[in-house]
């Protein structure tokens, strides 16, 4: 089915390809513990310098180690660590470089976070796309926009999508490029009972990014989109290229209003030929 | 095939005085499915999932699977997919793509005299399919 989606474009233009950085799997340096767990992060645990454990002397920040030996891979979950009486104190996320390559500076970037109202995106995005139209050059000048980037991590996912979905519907012929990755979000911990133990959780997220362009992108990217290709996918595999062809507005063989004609005065017609009719 | 009943008459006789109605669920349409195709949900068990999808990757001979989630089960789609790029070391890309799917809602009237008429309600959700391969070689 992708295959079939591939559409080269007639124009030359194509953002250049960088061939370093593209595919986030490929990062050594990135520790990726696989967690088979029902909830969605992975995490390690950094006990702070507060935190004082019964029997050990407490740890200074430059070094972090455990009080009892935990398992390399422990992810408490949010729920759990709001159970146990903890709150939390706030939430970093850690900046990660653009996974798209060659993408100009002057691109609008929209976070979508887990409480943005659609509403608020899309009015903001709308106006900054079709705000002046007649902008030329690929450079994003302050009106007319060519790109915008929506990003989303964790449960901002879905709606980072939906708004997406949204401009391409409302805005068309955009191009798209989907890279998914994994972003660590550092939280901080406080123990609301105590007040003395306050814990850094270090947590590995999945994050989404979506390019959508009016300028046509590299087709060869993986993730990338053409624009309305999709609308078979949802058909049969097969039919897919005869739909396509099947769905362009083609006239048909005997013309239809042929036999709205009473018989006595039928006029022979051509293949899509008007004919002055005498008048009746 | 089976319809999900959502009884939800409290909740839509608020916005849709003074009838209530039973809310049920259409299932989005037919899926085609070939071999490598995995739809991802929220009841199956996680880990069950990721392991369907291994198998096919390496003992099923397969050198792409398509992984599809929708709605809530976006997420978990991500998830798997990027899990199954890291225990690769790498060797798989992944090719996401996203799209909307339209699902319809039969909201019949729980009032046993009809006072309201059956009607359907569309709505529009998200759905993302993210192609896993091994590149080819160059």
């Amino acid at each position: 089915m992708f295959t079939g989606c591939q559409v080269t474009s007639a124009h030359s233009q194509y953002l250049s390809r960088d061939n370093t950085g593209i595919y986030p799997g490929l990062d050594v340096n990135r520790q990726m513990q696989i967690q088979n767990s029902g909830s969605m992060a992975m995490c390690s645990v950094y006990q702070g310098q507060t935190y004082n454990p019964p029997v050990q002397t407490p740890v200074v920040n430059s070094v972090p180690i455990p009080p009892k030996p935990m398992p390399p891979i422990a992810p408490p979950p949010a729920v759990k660590l709001g159970q146990e009486g903890f709150k939390k104190v706030c939430r970093s996320e850690e900046d990660s470089p653009s996974p798209f390559p060659g993408l100009p500076s002057g691109v609008l970037e929209m976070r979508v976070k887990e409480g943005s109202k659609i509403r608020n995106l899309m009015g903001f995005a709308m106006a900054r796309m079709q705000g002046d139209k007649g902008a030329s050059g690929t450079e994003g000048s302050a009106r007319g926009l060519r790109q915008v980037v929506f990003s989303g991590s964790g449960r901002a996912v879905t709606k980072t999508i939906t708004c997406a979905e949204i401009m391409k519907r409302k805005v068309g012929s955009l191009h798209q490029l989907t890279k998914l990755r994994y972003k660590t979000v550092k939280e901080v911990w406080e123990n609301s009972e105590g007040g003395a133990s306050e814990m850094t959780v270090h947590r590995s997220v999945p994050s989404i990014s979506i390019l959508l362009s009016k300028d046509p992108l590299d087709p060869t990217e993986p993730g990338y989109q053409p624009p309305e290709a999709l609308s078979a996918l949802w058909e049969e595999r097969e039919g897919f290229n005869s739909s396509q062809s099947a769905a362009c507005k083609r006239p048909p063989g005997p013309l239809p209003y042929s036999a709205a004609f009473p018989p006595g005065k039928r006029v022979c017609l051509g293949e899509g030929a008007r004919a002055a009719l005498p008048p009746l | 095939s089976g319809v999900v009943d959502y009884p939800r008459g409290a909740l839509i006789s608020q916005t849709m005085d003074p009838v209530e109605y039973t809310l049920r669920k259409r299932l989005p349409r037919k899926l085609p499915k070939r071999r490598n195709d995995v739809y991802v949900n929220m009841k199956t068990d996680f880990r069950a999932q990721l392991a369907r999808c291994q198998k096919l990757l390496e003992g099923g001979g397969h050198r792409e699977i398509c992984v599809h989630g929708l709605g809530l089960a976006i997420n978990r789609a991500i998830n798997i997919a990027l899990q199954l790029q890291a225990s690769s070391q790498g060797a798989l890309q992944l090719a996401t793509n996203t799209s909307t799917v339209e699902l319809v809602d039969d909201l019949e009237p729980e009032d046993p005299d009809e006072t309201g008429e059956p009607m359907t309600r569309t709505r529009n959700n998200s759905a993302i399919h993210i192609k896993v391969f091994y590149p080819d070689p160059q």
